[in-house]
C-alpha cells in the first residue's frame, strides 16, 4: 500500500521533471499502439463489412473462429511471431526481429480478431432494413454499405478503442518479439515488467500510474470527440 | 398511357407461391390502391414492382420496355422510382440530412439539394423540424419524413406500403392529408398498398384487390365496393350479406332470385336458371317497424337475433328465413326501439342488390 | 460499380495495407535517437546473461561501445539458455554468458566462435538471516547437503529457490548438487522446499527475499539488489573454489547462422578484453558498494582452479 503512494509521488516527479527516459518510453508506447490500431482498423473495417454483408457457407464458423481469438494469450502470438521473424525463420530475411516494426506487426495480429469481430457485431446491430432502405433511395452498394457503417459508428468506435486498449496493455508479445531493448523497443508494459522483476517496485508503480493515466486521457478525449460528432 | 405493366407475374418464396399470375397496368398520373388482407402478397408485389427483387416468372415493363432481368436496366429504372416502407427506417442524422441522402448520392449540387429538400419538407409539413434528430420523431412524423425522402428525388412512380398501418387515427389523418396534398400538387403516379379499404376508396383512382396472391378484381372504388365480381372480394370489401340463390324470373334486367323460401329482386344480366350470389351491403338495408310503409321492392320480415354496437353505429342481425345483416345509426336504433328477439322489417332496393355468378 | 469488383475491393485494400507496411512505407521506426542520426547505423545485437544486466554494468558500457564502434547497440536480457538459442537462430550477433559447459557445447556445435573471457566473480549462497538450515561457514557442497536435509524435514521453513532456467547460474547450481552427491533429477522432484523460479537473477533474488529462502547468486547481482531494495537475505557461504564464475563473450558464427555483423562482434570482443575496458570493468561499483562487482581477467589475478587459460583473455580475435 505504501508502495502505491510512493509510486504515485514518483510518478508526479517523473512527469514534472519530464524524465527523458520515461518520455521516450511513453512516446514509443503510444506510437506503436496507435500505429497498430490504425493499421488493424484499416484492414478490419472493410474486411468486417465484406463478411457481414455477404452470406457464404461457413460464415457462422468463421465468426466463431474470430471470436475464439479474442482472448488468445499474447505470449502465444508472441511466440508465433518470434518464430516467423527470427533470422532462422521464414521471414527472417526481413531482419525485423527485436525492432519496433515487428512489435507493430505482432500487435496488429493480436488485435485484429477483436476489431474484426466487434465490427461485424456492430454492423449486425444495425437494422437490416437500413441497407435496403438506402438501396431503395438510390444508393449504390458502396454508398449503402457506408451508411450502415455510419449507423453503427458508436459500436465501431468502441471496437477500435478496445483494440487500442489490448494493444497498449499487452506485455507478452512486446517482450518476446521486441526484446525490451532500452532505447529501442522498450515500452511501458515491458519496462514495468522489468522494473518489477528487478525489485524496483516504486518505479514500476509510477510507470503503471502513468500508463493508466495516458489510457484514461486518450479514452476520455476520444469519447469527447464522439459526442462532438453526434 | 401505361407507365408500368406486369405480365403473368408469379413469385415463389421458400417453395410457397406468394403471387400467382398477376397482370396489372398502372397508368401515368393515376393513384392505384392495392388492397387486400394481411399476407395477401401486397408487400411482395410492391417490392417486385420497385425492382428490389427479381420475380420467379413473368415480366415487368416500364414505359413499354421489359426491364425484368437486365441488372443495368433495373438499376437505372430503380432510380426513377421511390418506395416508402410500412415501418420506414430513418438514419441517425437530422431530418434534413435524411431527406437529402438520396440527392447527395446522386451528387447533386448543394443549392439544388437545399431547394428540393425544403420543398419536400414543406409538402409534408415538417419544415420546422428540419434540424431535429430523425430518430426522435413520432411514428407519424417518421412516415412523413420517409415520404419527403421518397419525393425529393422526383420519382416517376411512388410506391407506398401500408403508409398508415402502424399509426393512430390522428397521425393517420395527418398522413392522409399529406398524401392528398401530394397527389394534388405533384400529380405523381402512385401505387399504394393498404388493408384499409376506406383509405383506398378515399385516395385512389383505381383499386386492385389482391387476395391470396391473386388479383381478383381491378376497377374504380365504386366497382369494387358495390359491384364485387366474386365472393372473396365481396367478403373482403365488407359485403356481408351474401345469399345463395337461383334466378327464377327475368323482366328486362330486373330479375327475381329465389333465396331459400323467399324471393329477392335485383338488377342483373344473368339468365333464368343461373345460380347466383345476391350481395347486399349492410348499409343498404333499411329497418322499419312492421306497420310502416316502404317503397323498397325487397321486404322481409324477421326476428332480430343480434344487436352489436360498432362505434357510432349499430349492427343488426335478422333472421328472415336467411340471415340478413344491416347497419343503422344508434339514434335510429333507439327510435325504433330495437331489441333482440323483437320482430322487424328489413328492406332493400333492387338496385342495391348485386349479383355474381355462383359455381355449384 | 461491378459487384464482383466491390466484393474483392476490401480484400485488396487489406493486402495492400499489409504489403506496404511490410515493405516499410508505413510508420517509421519510433526510436528516439540520442544524437543526430546521419545514416542508419548498424544495429549490433547481443544477448546477455541476466546477472550482468541486473547490476547495471551494461547501462554503463553500452554508450561507451556505441561511441567507440559507431553502432547502435541492442542489449537483450536473457538467461543463458535462451541467449544461446537466440545465437543459434542468428537473432543476435554475440552472446555474453557464464556457463562453461553450455558454451563448450555451443562452440562445438559450430554456432559460436572467438570466445573470450573478460571478467569473473564469485557465486555465494544467500539465505535468511536466521539460517534455519545452519549452513553458515560450511563449504558449498556441505551447505547444499544441509539445505536438502532440512528442507525435506521442514519444507515450510527451509526453502531453496533455483533459477530453473538453464542459465549459467542454474548450471553452477546443478554442478554443486552433483558434487554434493545428488542426482539433480532427484533434487528437482524431491519436495516443495525446492522452488524453481524460471526467472532472471534479480527476480529470483526478489523471490528468495519474499520467501526467506536460500538461493545461489552471483555476488554482483546480490550486492546491487540488496542496495536498491530493503532485502533482508544475507550472504552465508562465500569462500569456495566451486563458486568461481567466469563471464565469456562469444561471437555468432556467420557460416552456420544468418548473422551479418561478425566484424562488429569481433570488435566488441576485442574491446571487452582491451586494457582500458578491463580497468573500467574492474572499478565498476567500487564507489557504490565498497567492493568491486567484477574482477578483470586481464591483470592475471584469476589463479584458482577453473580460471581460463591466458590466451583466452589476452589474445585479441583476428
Amino acid at each position: 500500500m505504501i508502495a502505491i503512494w510512493q509510486g504515485f509521488l514518483k510518478a508526479i516527479e517523473l512527469i514534472v521533471m519530464l524524465d527523458p527516459e520515461v518520455l521516450e518510453i511513453t512516446t514509443r508506447t503510444l506510437v506503436i499502439s496507435i500505429s497498430s490500431t490504425i493499421i488493424a482498423s484499416l484492414m478490419c473495417l472493410p474486411l468486417g463489412s465484406l463478411i457481414h454483408f455477404n452470406n457464404f457457407r461457413g460464415k457462422r464458423t468463421l465468426i466463431n473462429l474470430i471470436q475464439t481469438f479474442y482472448s488468445v494469450p499474447t505470449v502465444a502470438i508472441g511466440l508465433i511471431v518470434f518464430l516467423l521473424f527470427s533470422r532462422s525463420g521464414p521471414l527472417g530475411f526481413m531482419e525485423l526481429l527485436f525492432t519496433p516494426q515487428v512489435m507493430v506487426i505482432g500487435q496488429v495480429i493480436l488485435i485484429s480478431p477483436v476489431i474484426l469481430g466487434l465490427v461485424i457485431a456492430a454492423l449486425s446491430g444495425v437494422d437490416k432494413a437500413a441497407y435496403e432502405t438506402a438501396i431503395a433511395i438510390g444508393a449504390s452498394q458502396f454508398q449503402a454499405t457506408t451508411i450502415v457503417i455510419r449507423e453503427a459508428r458508436y459500436a465501431i468506435y468502441s471496437a477500435l478503442i478496445l483494440g487500442f486498449g489490448r494493444a497498449i496493455s499487452e506485455v507478452g508479445l512486446a517482450l518476446m518479439v521486441g526484446g525490451n531493448i532500452r532505447g529501442y523497443t522498450r515500452v511501458m508494459t515491458t519496462a514495468i515488467s522489468l522494473e518489477t522483476s528487478k525489485g524496483d517496485i516504486v518505479l514500476s508503480v509510477a510507470l503503471g500510474i502513468i500508463l493508466i493515466s495516458i489510457a484514461l486521457i486518450i479514452n476520455f478525449s476520444l469519447s469527447r470527440l464522439q459526442q462532438r460528432w453526434r | 398511357m401505361i407507365l408500368l405493366e406486369t405480365l403473368s407475374l408469379t413469385h415463389v418464396y421458400d417453395g410457397r407461391p406468394v403471387l400467382k399470375d398477376v397482370n396489372l397496368k398502372i397508368n401515368n398520373g393515376e393513384v392505384f390502391a392495392l388492397i387486400g388482407p394481411t399476407g395477401a402478397g401486397k408487400t411482395t408485389l410492391l417490392r417486385l414492382l420497385d425492382l428490389l427483387e427479381i420475380p420467379t416468372s413473368g415480366s415487368i415493363c416500364f414505359n413499354g420496355v421489359d426491364i425484368t432481368h437486365s441488372r443495368r436496366q433495373r438499376a437505372d429504372t430503380r432510380r426513377r422510382l421511390s418506395f416508402v416502407q410500412q415501418k420506414p427506417i430513418v438514419f441517425s442524422m437530422s431530418v434534413y440530412d435524411n431527406v437529402a441522402c438520396g440527392l447527395r448520392w446522386r451528387r447533386e449540387k448543394n443549392e439544388t439539394i437545399r431547394r428540393k429538400v425544403d420543398n419536400a419538407l414543406e409538402l409534408v409539413n415538417l419544415a420546422e423540424n428540419r434540424n431535429r434528430t430523425a430518430k426522435t420523431l413520432s411514428g407519424g412524423e417518421t412516415q412523413r419524413v420517409a415520404i419527403a425522402r421518397a419525393l425529393v428525388t422526383e420519382p416517376e412512380l411512388l410506391f407506398l406500403d401500408e403508409p398508415t398501418a402502424n399509426l393512430d387515427p390522428v397521425s393517420t389523418a395527418k398522413v392522409e392529408e399529406v398524401l392528398a396534398h401530394v397527389i394534388q400538387e405533384r400529380k405523381a403516379t402512385i401505387v399504394m398498398a393498404t388493408h384499409n379499404m376506406s383509405q383506398g376508396q378515399r385516395l385512389a383512382d383505381r383499386i386492385g384487390v389482391l387476395i391470396a396472391g391473386k388479383v381478383l378484381q381491378i376497377g374504380s372504388p365504386n366497382d369494387i365496393f358495390c359491384l364485387p365480381t366474386n365472393m372473396e372480394v365481396a367478403q373482403f370489401v365488407g359485403v356481408e350479406n351474401i345469399l345463395k340463390g337461383v334466378i327464377v324470373d327475368k323482366d328486362d334486367n330486373l330479375v327475381t332470385i329465389q333465396v331459400n323460401s323467399s324471393t329477392l329482386q335485383a338488377i342483373s344480366d344473368y339468365e333464368i336458371g343461373e345460380a347466383v350470389y345476391a350481395l347486399i351491403r349492410p348499409e343498404d338495408i333499411t329497418f322499419t317497424l312492421a306497420k310502416d310503409k316502404t317503397s323498397a321492392r325487397n321486404v322481409f320480415e324477421g326476428k332480430i337475433t343480434k344487436i352489436a354496437s360498432v362505434g357510432p353505429l349499430v349492427r343488426i342481425e335478422v333472421d328472415c328465413g336467411f340471415p340478413l345483416l344491416g347497419v343503422i345509426t344508434k339514434r335510429s336504433a333507439e327510435e325504433l326501439g330495437l331489441k333482440v328477439g323483437g320482430r322487424i322489417r328489413a328492406s332493400s332496393k333492387a338496385t342495391a342488390v348485386h349479383t355474381i355468378k355462383r359455381w355449384t | 460499380m461491378n459487384k464482383k469488383f466491390f466484393k474483392i475491393l476490401p480484400l485488396l485494400i487489406t493486402i495492400i495495407v499489409i504489403l506496404s507496411f511490410l515493405i516499410g512505407c508505413a510508420p517509421p521506426a519510433p526510436s528516439v535517437p540520442q544524437y543526430p542520426v546521419h545514416a542508419a547505423k548498424a544495429r549490433f545485437k547481443i544477448a546477455t546473461t541476466t546477472s550482468l544486466y541486473d547490476t547495471g554494468l551494461w547501462y554503463y558500457l553500452e554508450p561507451m561501445f556505441e561511441k567507440y564502434a559507431d553502432v547502435e547497440m541492442d542489449i537483450i536480457y536473457a538467461g543463458t539458455g535462451i541467449a544461446l538459442e537466440y545465437g543459434r537462430r542468428g537473432d543476435v550477433d554475440a552472446v555474453v554468458v557464464h556457463d562453461p559447459a553450455a558454451e563448450a557445447q555451443f562452440i562445438a556445435q559450430g554456432y559460436g566462435i572467438n570466445q573470450r573471457y573478460f571478467a569473473y566473480n564469485f557465486f555465494l549462497i544467500i539465505g535468511p538471516p536466521n539460517d534455519p538450515a545452519g549452513i553458515k561457514g560450511s563449504t558449498a557442497t556441505e551447505a547444499f547437503q544441509k539445505i536438502y536435509e532440512a528442507g525435506m524435514k521442514d519444507p515450510d521453513t527451509v526453502k531453496f529457490i533455483s533459477r530453473g532456467d538453464n542459465s549459467g547460474t542454474h548450471s553452477k547450481e546443478k554442478l554443486i548438487w552433483s558434487k554434493a552427491g545428488f542426482k539433480y533429477a532427484d533434487v528437482e522432484k524431491s519436495g516443495k522446499w525446492y522452488i524453481e523460479a524460471g526467472k532472471g537473477m534479480g527476480p529470483t533474488l526478489q523471490m528468495a527475499n519474499e520467501q526467506q529462502a536460500y538461493v545461489l547468486a552471483d555476488i554482483s547481482t546480490f550486492l546491487s539488489y540488496t542496495k536498491n531494495t530493503k532485502a533482508t537475505i544475507v550472504s552465508l557461504v562465500e569462500q569456495d573454489p566451486v563458486f568461481l564464475n567466469v563471464y565469456a563473450a562469444i561471437a555468432i558464427n556467420p557460416d552456420t547462422t544468418k548473422v551479418t555483423n561478425i566484424d562488429i562482434a569481433k570488435k566488441f570482443i576485442n574491446w571487452l578484453i582491451s586494457t582500458e575496458i578491463q580497468d573500467v570493468i574492474g572499478s565498476y561499483g567500487k564507489a557504490e558498494y565498497g567492493r568491486p562487482l567484477f574482477f578483470p581477467l586481464a591483470d592475471g589475478s584469476c589463479n584458482i582452479e577453473g580460471c581460463p587459460p591466458s590466451e583466452k583473455y589476452t589474445t585479441p580475435v583476428p
